[in-house]
C-alpha cells in the first residue's frame, strides 16, 4: 500500500467496504457515534448509540502484495456502557459512546477506553487461540467425570481452537464528571489519561479508578455568569505535560501541568478576532469548537468549527496560520439550521499520517479532503451508489446559488440528515474510515 | 419591520428548543442549551433594538440593579402545570401567577431607552400594584396570541400574566401585537432571580444562558419533576452576559429608579419567600 504521502488530491480515492445495514429505516442504537484506528492501524473501532462498541481488524495476509488491497473484518463487538439511570437527579444516563480512545500497544492484548456521557472504562481486547484439552476430572463440555471410571492420570494440554476475541472490562472510572463527559485524551506517558465534560477537565491514572485530579475548572462560582464550556480537549501527542482545550466560544487554551496543580490559568489562548462583517444571530454558535485535534508532529493542532477548519501553529496565538471553509454555502442557511437542529452538529476532523492533509465531514454524506501542502480541496459522497469495488470516488461540487452546473448539486438539494459527523485517517496508509449515520465506509487509495 | 418578525421567530424557536431540551433523552445538554439562550440574548436584543433606539448605558444599568435586586428577592414560587404555560395558546391568563417582579418587565424595555426609564418603570409599578395581589389575574392581553405564547413560556406560572402585559403595554405601543420579547425576557429575569439563591449543583438541568435567558429557566420551570432543580435553574440568571453589555457591576444598588423597584421587589418578596426557603434548603 503507499505510504501516507502525497496530497489529498493526487490521491485517488475508491470505495474499499461499507459497514452496517443496508435498511434506510435506521435504528436509533446503530447510529455511529465515534470511529478510531488504534496506533497501528490495523484495528479500528467504531461506537454506537446503543453503547456497543464493534472492532475491525485489518486482513493483513495479503499486505506484502500492493494489488491486493486490505479488508477490515469485524474482529470482536462488545456491550460497553448501558443505559443508567442517576436516581438522585431523575436523570438517565444514556449509553451512547462519545468517544474511543485506544491505548498504544504493549503486549499481546489491546486496551481502549470508551465513554459515555458519565463513566470511562478501560477495555482488554485479548485474543484465545488455545484451550486446555483432557481433564482428569471432567468432559470436554464440563460434565464432571464419572470417578468411578477414573483409573490414570492425565494432565490438560492446549491445543489450537478457533480463534475467540474476548473483551472485558478492566477499569471503571466512574462518578467524577456532573457534566456531560465530550473528551478523553490518553497522554504520552502511557500511564495518565484526560477526560474533559462543559465544565471541568479530570486527569486519571489508568490503574486508579477510585481518584481523579481536577486540573480544570471553569464553573463560575455562580452559574448564571456562565458564558462558555469546554467543548474538547487533548494532550499533546509527544509534550506529557501539556494539553488543550477547545470552548464555545470558539477559543483555545493551553496548559501546562508543570505551571500548577489547577491549569486554569492557561499558559496561551489561541483566539482569532471575529470577523465583524459576518456577524448574525448565530455567530457565537458557529464560531463553537466541535472538535481539536494535534498534528501528528506536534507542531500544529486543528479545529473545527461549524463552517470552517483552522490550522494554529502552536507558537501562535492570535490567528490560525491556514483557514479552510468547509461549506461556505451553509452560512446564508443558518437561520434554517437552527430551526432543524443542524447547527449544533458536532463535526469532528482529522489529520493523515504526515500531516499534509487534513478531513472533515459535512452534509448529504459528503466529505472534505483538505490539502494543506498543494492548498487544494475535494469534495467527496460517501453513498451505497458509489459503493462499486474498487470504484473511484468522483469529486463532488455544491451550488451555491445562481446557474447549477452539470454534476453540481444545489444547496438546497442537500440532504441535512445525512451528515458525517466522524471520520478516521489511518495512521500511516491512506485509508479513511467514514461514518455515515448507521454506515461505516472504508476508502483506500487507488492503486495501479 | 421584518427583522423583528425574524427576530421573534427566532426567540419563539429557541424557547421551543429550551423546552423540548428537558424532555430528552439524557438530561439537558449544558452547551447547546447555553447557546440557544445566546441566540435568544441576540434575539431579544434585536428585537427590543428598534423601540428604543439607542442603547443607553444607563439603561443597562439600571436592568443589572433590577437583576440584582431580583437575585435578592429569591425564587418565585413555582406552580405546576408547565405545560399548560408552554402551550401556544392563550392560557396563559389561566395560568395561577405571581407577581413577578416588575422589574424584569421594566429592566427588559428598559435596557434600550434610557429616557423612557421612569415613565416606563412608573407605569409599570402602577400596574404592578394594581395586579399583583390577584396570583391568577385573567389578563386579557392586548398582545397577540403568539405573545400569549412567549410569554406563558418565559414566564411558566410564575409571571403574572398582567405583569407581562402591563410590561408589554408601554414597550408596544408603537408596535401592536409584538410584546413578546419583553415579556418573555421579563418573565426569564424573574425565574432566574428565584432561581439563583439555589446554588446547588445540579448541573444537568442547569441551562447557562445570560441574563437574557430567562425564557430558559422558564421552560425549565415547566418541568414538573424536579421543582429544586428548576429553581436552580431559573435563578442562575446568567447575569455574565449581562455583565458583558453593561460595565455596571450587578451588586450596585439602583439609582433613582430603584424606588419603583424597590416596591416591585417588596410585592415580590412576598411570593417568594416560601420558594426561596424551599430552595436554600435544596
Amino acid at each position: 500500500m503507499a505510504g501516507a504521502g502525497g496530497g489529498g488530491n493526487d490521491v485517488q480515492w475508491c470505495f474499499s467496504q461499507v459497514k452496517g445495514a443496508i435498511d434506510d429505516d435506521v435504528a436509533e442504537a446503530d447510529i455511529i457515534s465515534t470511529v478510531e484506528f488504534n496506533h497501528s492501524g490495523e484495528l479500528l473501532a467504531t461506537g454506537d448509540k446503543g453503547g456497543r462498541v464493534v472492532i475491525f481488524q485489518q486482513d493483513t495476509e495479503n499486505k506484502s502484495q500492493p494489488q491486493c488491497r486490505s479488508e477490515y473484518n469485524v474482529y470482536s463487538t462488545f456491550q460497553s456502557h448501558e443505559p443508567e439511570f442517576d436516581y438522585l437527579k431523575s436523570l438517565e444516563i444514556e449509553e451512547k459512546i462519545n468517544k474511543i480512545r485506544w491505548l498504544p500497544q504493549k503486549n499481546a492484548a489491546q486496551f481502549l477506553l470508551s465513554t459515555n456521557d458519565k463513566t470511562i472504562k478501560l477495555w482488554k481486547i485479548s485474543e484465545r487461540d488455545k484451550r486446555p484439552e483432557g481433564y482428569n476430572l471432567k468432559e470436554e463440555d464440563g460434565r464432571c467425570r464419572d470417578s468411578t471410571t477414573i483409573t490414570t492420570l492425565r494432565v490438560p494440554v492446549f491445543r489450537p481452537m478457533d480463534l475467540m476475541v474476548e473483551a472485558s472490562p478492566r477499569r471503571v472510572f466512574a462518578n467524577a464528571h456532573t457534566y456531560h463527559i465530550n473528551s478523553i485524551s490518553v497522554n504520552s506517558d502511557n500511564e495518565t489519561y484526560l477526560s474533559a465534560d462543559d465544565l471541568r477537565i479530570n486527569l486519571w491514572h489508568l490503574e486508579i479508578t477510585d481518584r481523579s485530579f481536577n486540573i480544570v475548572d471553569i464553573k463560575p462560582a455562580n452559574m448564571e455568569e456562565l458564558t462558555e464550556v469546554i467543548t474538547a480537549a487533548e494532550f499533546h501527542p509527544h509534550q506529557c505535560n501539556t494539553f488543550v482545550y477547545s470552548s464555545s466560544k470558539g477559543t483555545i487554551r493551553m496548559c501546562d501541568m508543570r505551571a500548577s496543580a489547577l491549569c486554569d490559568k492557561h499558559s496561551k489562548l489561541f483566539e482569532e478576532p471575529e470577523d465583524p462583517s459576518n456577524r448574525s444571530f448565530f455567530s457565537e454558535i458557529i464560531s463553537s469548537i466541535s472538535d481539536v485535534k494535534f498534528s501528528h508532529s506536534g507542531r500544529y493542532m486543528m479545529t473545527r468549527d461549524y463552517l470552517s477548519v483552522k490550522i494554529w501553529d502552536l507558537n501562535m496565538e492570535n490567528r490560525p496560520v491556514e483557514t479552510y471553509q468547509v461549506h461556505e454555502y451553509l452560512r446564508s442557511k443558518l437561520c434554517s439550521l437552527y430551526e432543524n437542529d443542524c447547527i449544533f452538529d458536532k463535526f469532528e476532523c482529522c489529520w493523515n499520517g504526515n500531516d499534509s492533509v487534513v478531513m472533515t465531514g459535512s452534509y448529504n454524506n459528503f466529505f472534505r479532503m483538505l490539502d494543506r501542502t498543494q492548498r487544494r480541496d475535494v469534495t467527496l459522497e460517501a453513498s451505497r451508489e458509489s459503493s462499486k469495488p474498487r470504484q473511484v470516488l468522483k469529486p463532488r461540487r455544491v451550488c451555491a446559488g445562481g446557474k447549477r452546473k452539470k454534476d453540481e448539486i444545489s444547496v438546497d438539494s442537500l440532504d441535512f440528515n445525512k451528515k458525517i459527523l466522524h471520520t478516521a485517517w489511518h495512521p500511516q496508509e491512506n485509508i479513511i474510515a467514514v461514518a455515515t449515520t448507521n454506515n461505516l465506509y472504508i476508502f483506500q487509495e487507488k492503486v495501479n | 419591520m421584518e427583522y423583528k418578525v425574524e427576530a421573534h421567530r427566532i426567540m419563539s424557536i429557541s424557547l421551543g428548543k429550551i423546552y423540548n431540551s428537558r424532555v430528552q433523552r439524557g438530561g439537558i445538554k449544558l452547551h447547546k442549551n447555553l447557546l440557544v439562550s445566546l441566540v435568544l440574548r441576540s434575539a431579544r436584543q434585536v428585537y427590543l433594538s428598534d423601540y428604543y433606539s439607542g442603547v443607553c448605558l444607563n439603561t443597562q444599568h439600571v436592568e443589572a440593579k433590577e437583576w440584582e435586586l431580583m437575585d435578592s428577592n429569591q425564587e418565585k414560587p413555582l406552580t405546576p402545570a408547565p405545560e399548560e404555560s408552554l402551550s401556544p395558546s392563550t392560557d396563559c391568563n389561566q395560568n395561577p401567577v405571581v407577581p413577578e417582579d416588575p422589574e424584569v418587565q421594566h429592566t427588559s424595555q428598559a435596557v434600550e431607552d434610557s429616557t423612557d426609564l421612569h415613565s416606563v418603570y412608573s407605569k409599570h409599578q402602577a400596574e404592578e400594584e394594581s395586579s399583583s395581589e390577584d396570583s391568577t389575574t385573567d389578563v386579557s392581553l392586548t398582545s397577540s396570541p403568539v405573545t400569549c405564547e412567549s410569554q406563558c413560556e418565559a414566564k411558566g406560572a410564575e409571571v403574572s400574566s398582567s405583569d407581562c402585559e402591563a410590561d408589554a403595554n408601554p414597550a408596544t405601543v408603537t408596535e401592536g401585537n409584538s410584546q413578546q420579547p419583553p415579556k418573555a425576557h421579563s418573565c426569564s429575569n424573574r425565574k432566574r432571580t428565584a432561581e439563583k439563591t439555589a446554588s446547588n449543583d445540579s448541573p444537568v438541568k442547569r441551562t447557562k444562558v445570560t441574563s437574557s435567558n430567562s425564557s430558559e429557566e422558564e421552560a425549565e420551570e415547566m418541568d414538573t419533576g424536579n421543582v429544586s432543580n428548576l429553581i436552580t435553574i431559573f435563578g442562575s440568571s446568567f447575569s455574565g452576559l449581562l455583565t458583558k453589555e453593561s460595565s455596571e457591576p450587578e451588586a450596585e444598588t439602583e439609582d433613582s429608579d430603584s424606588g419603583s423597584g424597590q416596591i416591585c421587589c417588596d410585592q415580590m418578596l412576598k411570593n417568594l419567600n416560601p420558594w426561596s426557603t424551599a430552595i436554600v434548603a435544596f
